[in-house]
């Protein structure tokens, strides 16, 4: 009987590595590659994957907030409702046509502090509203979404903001300097989660709030900072955006949330909390993408490109309950 | 182990992104001189925002017909109302060593950089429908006049409500105020209004953003508040169902002659809006002709490909269809092609 138990643990052993591997996805974009390049035109060029990084980044950014979040075992609705109002706070700072610093050498560090603090603020407004008022995250960012969505719509009347500076549109539009950017935003979020007694909080709350709590973790201003460091990279991945597009938008990137949820699931950040971290979600956003790029340069409709990554999704959350069951094992 | 794997996995990052980084600008048109080049098909690239209504649906087909006709190939691609996504889709379309690009800007900022990619790699770019800012990205747009289409319908449905010899108290349904396209009808409603001064109440503006369940409860909403409204015109004839649906609960929706008609009017002329104006239920719409302007985008990228320049912007002044013309403008109506 111990050799049968035995035997199905060593069989099981492989397939549990390959699943708990923080790499699994890389292996598995890697065999994505693999398989389309042949028929996939200019999929395996120097061009194309400048394309693929130039996308795969700003959600890389946007999406280490919701792993952040995810960690929590609570959820970021409003993060593209603040990548918006953030960027039309910068926008309204730093135009040439109408910002409140046109000109000035100061506007673009001053544009990028406005929108620094639009995130911080919305995330704490998040983070109190959450772990103060004990409501449950999903309610509180799916009225601020709307909330967000609705105040950068009112605030300009739904017009773009353009005239925007050459050096900040080049953080967006520059694959060099949007990379240095995820890389200090995904080694700064990897520092705070790996190796800080902040991050190790995270993780216990995720696991099981009354246990932290019991043992001394301090859950409400874990929770609100968990916010905050969302709203904080919602408005970093706006700078992203914002500078791609030339323009503040009252809706930029509203059609997103899906794409950054999706990629964090995929990296293997569970949506029940206690697991997630930065490598998981640069591999999740990277699947993604390479599934979106190659469906396009296939030519393949919109339909059944959203109906490929509706798939994805799916999959990747019966993964995650695999996962769970196996560690439960 | 583990330090194994991280270094395999950082070393084939980052040659990806040492690849990325170091692109090399996208050259020219794919083609040069010479029998072989001449004989091969010229690709296309379209660029949609959004497959949202019958309209950009209609459009898709009409380019599919007219690049078919024209023995070109045609690469779609649909960005889903994100003007970052589209950016992705058209560098993708520049990768591919297009000829041309046609594309339907979410917003007319936003396609700067996408116009200033194509300038680069020296394909040429048409915008459809939608009409970029002022920059010194070079490209040809091929639009509706949306404010001057907008006002002659509403004059002509305010002409209908000045027979009726009463004020009226009316309803405006606005699109997306991120469009530049709703703004110019909401603009061309409010000439007509103030043009004609003390024929209409407007009591209500209903933002839809695009939306038919907001734009039914708007209108709803609008009705209670305002039950006596007897003019509505919506900016986009997808919304008509929307109308029609909370008119019906309100008891309100009657045919022109009959009591109580509420005087309605849209834009777009699509297949429902053909119907109701075949019906009786519809007073006007303005119709932009899809056939004229796909047929403008891809004259424009043919032309620019040859040397021949065209102007920066190509007008579509569309028409205004009615109960009295209708027979008469159908056969121009996508909407009434759609039908048949």
């Amino acid at each position: 009987m111990a050799a049968v138990a035995d035997s199905h643990r060593r069989a099981r052993t492989p397939l549990l590595r390959v699943l708990r591997s923080e790499y699994f996805v890389l292996l598995l974009s890697a065999a994505y590659c693999a398989a389309c390049a042949p028929f996939t035109p200019d999929f395996a060029t120097g061009g194309n994957i400048a394309n693929v990084l130039a996308t795969l980044l700003p959600l890389f950014v946007a999406a280490l907030g919701q792993t952040v979040v995810l960690i929590t075992g609570g959820i970021d609705l409003s993060a593209m409702s603040i990548v918006a109002l953030a960027s039309i706070a910068g926008a309204a700072v730093m135009s040439g046509e109408q910002g409140l610093l046109a000109g000035s050498p100061s506007a673009v560090p001053a544009a990028l502090l406005a929108m620094a603090l639009v995130g911080a603020a919305a995330g704490a407004l998040n983070g109190v509203a959450i772990a103060c008022l004990r409501l449950p995250p999903f309610i509180v960012t799916l009225t601020s979404m709307m909330f967000f969505s609705g105040l950068a719509i009112a605030l300009t009347q739904s017009r773009n903001i353009g005239a925007l500076p050459a050096a900040f549109n080049a953080l967006g539009g520059s694959t060099w300097l949007t990379l240095a950017i995820a890389i200090v935003a995904g080694a700064g979020v990897h520092v705070m989660l790996a190796r800080s007694l902040w991050g190790r909080w995270l993780y216990a709350v995720g696991h099981n709030p009354r246990v932290a709590r019991v043992s001394g973790v301090p859950v409400p201003g874990v929770v609100i900072g968990a916010y905050v460091a969302s709203g904080v990279l919602a408005a970093a991945a706006s700078v992203l955006y914002t500078g791609q597009a030339e323009s503040g938008s009252p809706v930029l990137a509203q059609r997103l949330l899906l794409d950054i949820i999706c990629a964090t699931v995929i990296g293997g950040a569970s949506l029940f909390g206690g697991r997630g971290g930065v490598l998981g979600t640069l591999f999740g956003a990277l699947f993604l993408k390479l599934i979106d790029n190659s469906l396009n340069l296939m030519g393949r409709s919109h339909f059944s490109i959203m109906m490929v990554k509706g798939a994805v999704i799916l999959g990747a959350a019966v993964l995650d309950m695999a996962r769970s069951r196996l560690e439960e094992k | 182990m583990q330090r194994i794997r991280f270094a395999t996995a950082s070393c084939l990052l980052a040659g990806a992104l040492w690849c990325g980084c170091n692109k090399t600008e996208p050259g020219g048109a794919p083609d040069g001189a010479g029998g072989a080049a001449a004989e091969r098909r010229l690709t296309i690239g379209v660029s949609f925002e959004i497959l949202q209504t019958e309209f950009w649906v209609a459009a898709l087909e009409a380019f599919r017909a007219e690049l078919g006709r024209r023995n070109m190939l045609i690469i779609e691609a649909i960005a889903d109302g994100d003007a970052n996504r589209q950016i992705e889709q058209v560098r993708n379309f520049i990768t591919r060593k297009v000829d041309g690009i046609v594309m339907v800007p979410k917003d007319a900022k936003a396609c700067l950089p996408i116009i200033k990619a194509a300038n680069a790699a020296n394909i040429p770019i048409v915008l459809f429908n939608r009409p970029p800012d002022k920059s010194d990205a070079r490209s040809v747009a091929v639009v509706a006049d949306n404010f001057a289409l907008t006002r002659d319908t509403v004059t002509y449905m305010i002409g209908e409500a000045k027979k009726t010899g009463t004020t009226h108290k009316a309803m405006l349904l606005i699109g997306d105020l991120g469009d530049i396209n709703a703004i110019g009808r909401r603009d061309g409603f409010d000439a007509a209004v103030n043009e004609n001064p003390g024929v209409l109440d407007v009591v209500a503006r209903v933002p839809t953003e695009w939306n038919q369940e907001k734009a039914q409860a708007g209108v709803v909403n609008a009705l209670q508040a305002n039950p006596d409204i007897s003019f509505i015109f919506t900016s986009s004839d997808f919304l008509l169902p929307s109308i029609v649906s909370a008119l019906t609960g309100a008891g309100k929706y009657k045919k022109a002659g009959e009591p109580g008609h509420v005087i309605l009017g849209g834009f777009d002329g699509d297949a429902t809006a053909y119907r109701m104006l075949a019906e009786g239920y519809l007073d006007a719409t303005g119709v932009q002709d899809v056939y004229f302007e796909v047929a403008a985008c891809v004259r424009a990228i043919v032309d620019a490909r040859a040397g021949t320049p065209a102007p920066e912007t190509i007008k579509d002044p569309g028409f205004v269809i009615h109960r009295a013309n209708r027979e008469k403008m159908a056969p121009r109506m996508w909407g009434a092609n759609v039908t048949q």
